[in-house]
């Protein structure tokens, strides 16, 4: 007889943190039906909630762990593999820990993250571990800790209805980030005023009151200019400056020379507009921003967050519903792989390395049975001087847990030189990614679905991810293949050991105080918690900064910050500014390539470019064409299109057979987060001479991959005659 | 026994764990048991209570201990009950189902077994009363913002002489529902334009409107609306599971009228709702333009709604691009191909615009839209039982001799 049931859970894709219920028949998923009753989305999905669990039971589920030799993979047992690993992993944390580095996985649960992060202080005796926020919103981290206190969205999601103003920069949320675009057109029914500033014209500056196009990289400059408008028409709020801010003095002497003019030659938006601007978000009674990875991925990006974090200052808009300063997260738990410590800096809860306090704490938490624990309270490697530690031969092993820097890191050149470097890339994964390809160990693991534990959300809501149907065979959860390489590593298993992902949870509380009052009762309900929950009967509202920063004086600071641009500025030979984006049917590219659905809808990639641009270089829509940088080329089939800036081209960054980050720059490095420019490169767009095409739909028929990661970049040009 | 056709009777079940658990003497819950335990049908539909009260999801039974599961009431039930047949039990190709719904629910059912996308002959449909539903979330917010309650205190909700009641163990309150309507509370929008109330499109109807007396509270409003539901209710009361009275007339009548004040008030909601549309068909789409603009492409109204089952859908194919991929806001083709496939049998489920993550008023235009159908065609979806479908059937004028 047929077995049905819905299990409520958490969508795996972006921050958003939506509830869905997945339709379990005779043990396997086979749908996504609406869960009306969650808070966030009230039901209602964008097509990866609708079609995003497509790729659960595909066929090429990784479920043997694999090893290579000689430059191929052959199956081995999971005994061969975990000890292959726990051996390597034992003898170069031996000779020095600082040879290793993991990334953990921000798809992941809080707790594999957790243990990852665990794994490689506790059991390698390293700092270096990081994950994807660093090239996210790493910017967002470090320059609203500087300004705020804290790193994290001021505000609740649901508070942006309650705006009179949205001040929208860099976030193209109606396809990045949908379900929060939901809130954008609810505020807009409510009577709020949107505005979307964005070099191309977004789906979501489509849904605009107002629009305003800019060059991309130039938005210190913008908001400079505004913060003078707002200055000299005395439009700031006195009181909030003079009792919950400092630095006031030195930001505005720093603005003085933003005159609407010079803004206007940087930017590109007219004087009037800057002043508008400035004038109406400063008048409005709420005003809210919103930014994403527009503002972020730069080598100014943290410059970018701290100049949103001034404006708001300036006029008071924090602290309050319907205000501050709201940047939304990636992927569905990014936000929790910060929480967890799977930062260089950081422990689990923000708590810090650098502290030689804190560190003993764990030091001594950490240790036991027998095993001694001796971290450096000096911070590790962050994600991107990892892999320029390992191009220059000094990180000998490289643990990845569900990341494809190979795709999604800036130039991939660089990316796969760094990786061949290496003694050992070990990748744990559901598919043998275009990472995972590189790969001396995989490690098969479970999935979303598959398993038990939380996800935090962009606004900070942690939330119980409920368990659907089991992996497939041969498949672990992440969590359990650590805890055998630490036993197999010498760490006593009771260090590691745990009956269940609830239990992990419980040293998380203990070990972070911005969680300790998060028990299984409260959080597991279809509102669940916010952080800071300090204690049990916190009532863990979302709205931060309320009647004081999260600084020690309780201060905000503002930052005095100069226009910078991009590092790499266009130039005769590559006059393209390049820009890189995601798409609404896509999230990267492991999961959603292989719903069916969703790959259906967008088969490959494309550079969109402005119809100008592309008359110029006699270029049609549709036409595959060759684009490329100091770093590489590409074919890519053409979209010419008026929602893109004249000199401004684009591409979704999802497509291996036409990455965006075969083109892009990875040594313009932002000193304060070690962000690398994803949103800004050189290069030039051609014709090809003969009819071009590329492979698409590339995991269509459940097996894996035609096209090999070492081909990137060449193989994927097939000339047709 | 010999039941008919629009029998009514009070009842309630003589089962005393059911009797306790199911609303209004748990008559249906009965009903549900007996059929599953007889072997009438191998698996019944019900609707259970999810992570709270306000989270009602369907539920397959086919133990017949478990069927105590779905007795009682959850508050916001705004199930697809008819999808969930369709798309997750095979249209009851492989089982017999007895299914409780909702009218609309019924409604649907019916135009998927006219489609042959549900099997009649395998379904047994127990419609229940129905006066409008309310989406969880809005309904807790204002039950919390409002009402000024503790949504976990609340242990029921009801409309009745136009205000809507909120009972907790500490007593009720009660506001009167056109203000929270007019505010954007209160029932779904499909809900208030809804034309029919009492299930008598299903097999069995069952609700407590028109109990009174002594048995108020106690006992179910019974109407027998097919001649399967007959047979039923036959062997079901022979069986002893089921205590019967008759209604009062007084009852019958407070029950009339209960459906005709909410059957008017619909009127005037769906006056309200077609104003401005006064042309044909392309002149609602065009009415809706802007709405339409918003579309961000995410198929929820198509994968929401009951009707639309193909397997292949024609707005992913390969080419000609109708509907261009990747493209969002989705062009308006992708509306207007939807209207084409379903405009003819939309019941106002209102499955559409509960998924909209943009706030499209996705129901409310097909309603427009099949309004204007009934009154070219006078077809009524979801209440023949036999007839053709406007856009789906090839109707012959040929004279056969």
């Amino acid at each position: 007889m047929v077995e049905i049931k819905y299990v409520p859970t958490i969508c795996p894709y972006c921050g958003t943190g939506c509830g869905l219920n997945l339709v379990v028949k005779d043990g396997k998923i086979v749908g996504v039906e609406p869960f009306k009753r969650h808070p966030v989305n009230e039901g209602k999905l964008c097509p990866k909630g609708n079609f995003g669990y497509q790729f659960v039971n595909r066929e090429d589920r990784l479920t043997v762990p694999l090893i290579k030799e000689n430059g191929e993979f052959r199956e081995a047992s999971w005994d061969e593999a975990l000890n292959l690993v726990a051996r390597k992993l034992k003898e170069v944390s031996d000779e020095d820990p600082n040879k290793i580095g993991f990334y953990a996985c921000a798809r992941s649960p809080n707790e594999n993250i957790y243990i990852t992060q665990k794994l490689a202080r506790v059991a390698c005796g390293t700092q270096n571990v990081d994950h994807c926020a660093r090239i996210c919103h790493g910017p967002t981290v470090a320059g609203l800790a500087t300004t705020f206190g804290s790193g994290a969205m001021t505000n609740g999601f649901d508070s942006i209805k309650e705006a009179d103003y949205i001040f929208c920069i860099g976030s193209n949320c109606m396809e990045a980030h949908p379900l929060f675009g939901r809130k954008l057109i609810q505020a807009k029914q409510n009577g709020a005023k949107l505005v979307v500033l964005d070099p191309r014209f977004t789906p979501t500056a489509k849904i605009a009151d107002e629009y305003v196009q800019f060059k991309t990289g130039t938005d210190v400059a913008l908001m400079n200019a505004m913060i003078k408008v707002i200055i000299d028409k005395d439009l700031q709020d006195d009181d909030f400056i003079a009792e919950r801010t400092k630095g006031f003095e030195d930001m505005k002497e720093a603005v003085q020379k933003y005159t609407l003019d010079v803004s206007s030659e940087i930017t590109g938006i007219k004087p009037e507009v800057i002043e508008h601007l400035a004038t109406e978000y400063a008048s409005a009674g709420k005003a809210a921003i919103v930014y994403s990875l527009g503002i972020t991925e730069h080598s100014h990006g943290a410059d970018n967050v701290m100049s949103t974090a001034n404006l708001a200052m300036l006029t008071g808009n924090i602290g309050k519903e319907g205000t501050g300063v709201n940047p939304l997260r990636g992927q569905n738990n990014v936000q929790g792989a910060c929480d967890m410590g799977a930062l260089p800096s950081d422990y689990v809860g923000y708590r810090k390395v650098a502290d030689p306090e804190t560190t003993a704490w764990f030091n001594d938490y950490y240790s036991g049975e027998g095993w001694e624990v001796n971290l450096p309270a000096k911070p590790g490697l962050t994600l991107v001087e990892m892999m320029n530690a390992a191009h220059s031969g000094d990180l000998k092993v490289l643990y990845i847990h569900g990341e494809d820097p190979v795709l999604s890191d800036a130039d991939v050149a660089h990316t796969k030189e760094a990786i061949s470097n290496l003694d050992m890339l070990i990748v744990q994964e559901c598919f043998l990614t275009d990472t995972a390809q590189c790969a001396d160990v995989v490690l098969p693991a479970a999935g979303w679905g598959e398993q038990e534990g939380t996800f935090t959300s962009g606004e900070r809501r942690v939330q119980c991810l409920h368990k659907a149907q089991e992996p497939p065979e041969g498949a672990w959860v992440d969590w359990k293949i650590m805890e055998e390489i630490a036993v197999r590593m010498g760490v006593p298993r009771a260090l590691f050991h745990y009956e269940s992902a609830e239990e992990i949870f419980e040293e998380i509380r203990e070990c972070a105080p911005i969680m300790a009052g998060m028990n299984r009762e409260r959080l597991d309900t279809p509102e669940a918690l916010h952080w800071p929950c300090l204690s049990e009967d916190d009532p863990c509202q979302p709205l931060m900064h309320k009647d004081k920063f999260a600084h020690p004086d309780g201060l905000g600071v503002f930052q005095a910050i100069e226009h910078k641009g991009p590092v790499e500025v266009v130039d005769e030979e590559y006059p393209l500014l390049l820009t890189t984006t995601r798409v609404l049917f896509h999230y990267h590219a492991a999961m959603t390539r292989r719903c069916e659905t969703l790959s259906n809808e967008v088969k490959t990639g494309f550079i969109e470019i402005n119809t100008k641009d592309a008359e110029a270089r006699g270029i049609l829509n549709d036409e595959v064409v060759r684009a490329f940088s100091r770093r590489g080329e590409i074919a890519i089939p053409a979209r010419v299109t008026e929602d893109i800036r004249p000199g401004i081209v684009n591409i979704p960054m999802h497509f291996v057979e036409c990455a965006a980050n075969v083109l892009t720059n990875s040594d313009s490095f932002d000193p304060k987060s070690k962000m690398v420019e994803l949103k800004a490169c050189a290069i030039q767009v051609e014709k090809f001479d003969e009819k071009v095409e590329i492979k698409k739909e590339l995991y269509k028929d459940g097996t894996d991959t035609e096209v090999k990661a070492e081909d990137i970049s060449t193989t994927t040009v097939q000339v047709d005659r | 026994m010999s039941t008919k056709i629009n029998d009514m009777y009070y009842a309630y079940s003589a089962i005393e764990d059911i009797r306790k658990k199911g609303e209004y003497g748990g008559v249906v819950t009965t009903i549900m048991k007996y059929l599953l335990e007889e072997g009438i049908v191998d698996g019944i539909v019900g609707v259970s209570e999810g992570q709270d009260i306000y989270d009602a999801v369907p539920i397959l039974v086919t133990d017949p201990a478990d069927v105590i599961k779905t007795a009682g009431s959850i508050h916001c039930g705004t199930l697809n009950i008819a999808k969930f047949v369709s798309k997750y039990l095979n249209g009851a190709r492989d089982m017999k189902l007895a299914v409780a719904c909702k009218p609309c629910d019924a409604m649907t059912i019916r135009e998927l077994m006219k489609k042959g996308n549900i099997i009649e002959d395998n379904v047994v449909m127990i419609g229940v009363n129905c006066g409008g539903t309310m989406s969880p979330v809005q309904t807790i917010n204002m039950i919390r913002d409002v009402y000024e309650l503790d949504p976990k205190d609340v242990i029921k909700e009801e409309i009745s002489k136009g205000k809507l009641i909120i009972e907790t163990v500490d007593g009720e309150k009660a506001l009167k529902i056109d203000d929270l309507e007019e505010n954007g509370m209160g029932r779904r929008e499909n809900c208030r334009r809804c034309n029919l109330k009492i299930p008598m499109n299903a097999d069995l109807g069952f609700g407590n409107w028109g109990v009174i007396g002594e048995l108020a509270g106690k006992a179910t409003f019974v109407e027998v609306f097919s001649d399967k539901g007959a047979e039923i209710w036959d062997k079901v009361v022979e069986s002893g599971l089921i205590e019967v009275t008759d209604p009062k007339e007084k009852g019958i009548e407070i029950r009339t009228n209960i459906n005709n004040f909410m059957l008017g008030q619909s009127f005037a909601k769906k006056e309200s709702d077609y104003a401005g549309t006064t042309g044909d068909i392309i002149d609602v789409f065009y009415h809706y333009r802007d709405e339409f603009s918003k579309c961000m492409k995410c198929y929820g109204c198509r994968e929401a709604c009951p009707l639309c089952f193909c397997d292949d859908c024609c707005l992913e194919t390969e080419g000609p691009d109708w509907v261009p991929g990747g493209y969002t806001p989705a062009a308006p083709f992708f509306h207007l191909t939807r209207l084409v496939h379903m405009a003819d049998s939309c019941t106002n489920c209102g499955q559409c615009s509960e998924v909209c993550p943009c706030e499209i008023p996705v129901a409310k235009v097909w309603s427009t839209v099949n309004n204007k159908i009934r009154e070219i065609y006078g077809y009524f979806p979801g209440m023949a039982t036999t007839g053709p479908i406007p856009f789906t059937d090839h109707v012959s004028k040929v004279k056969r001799l």
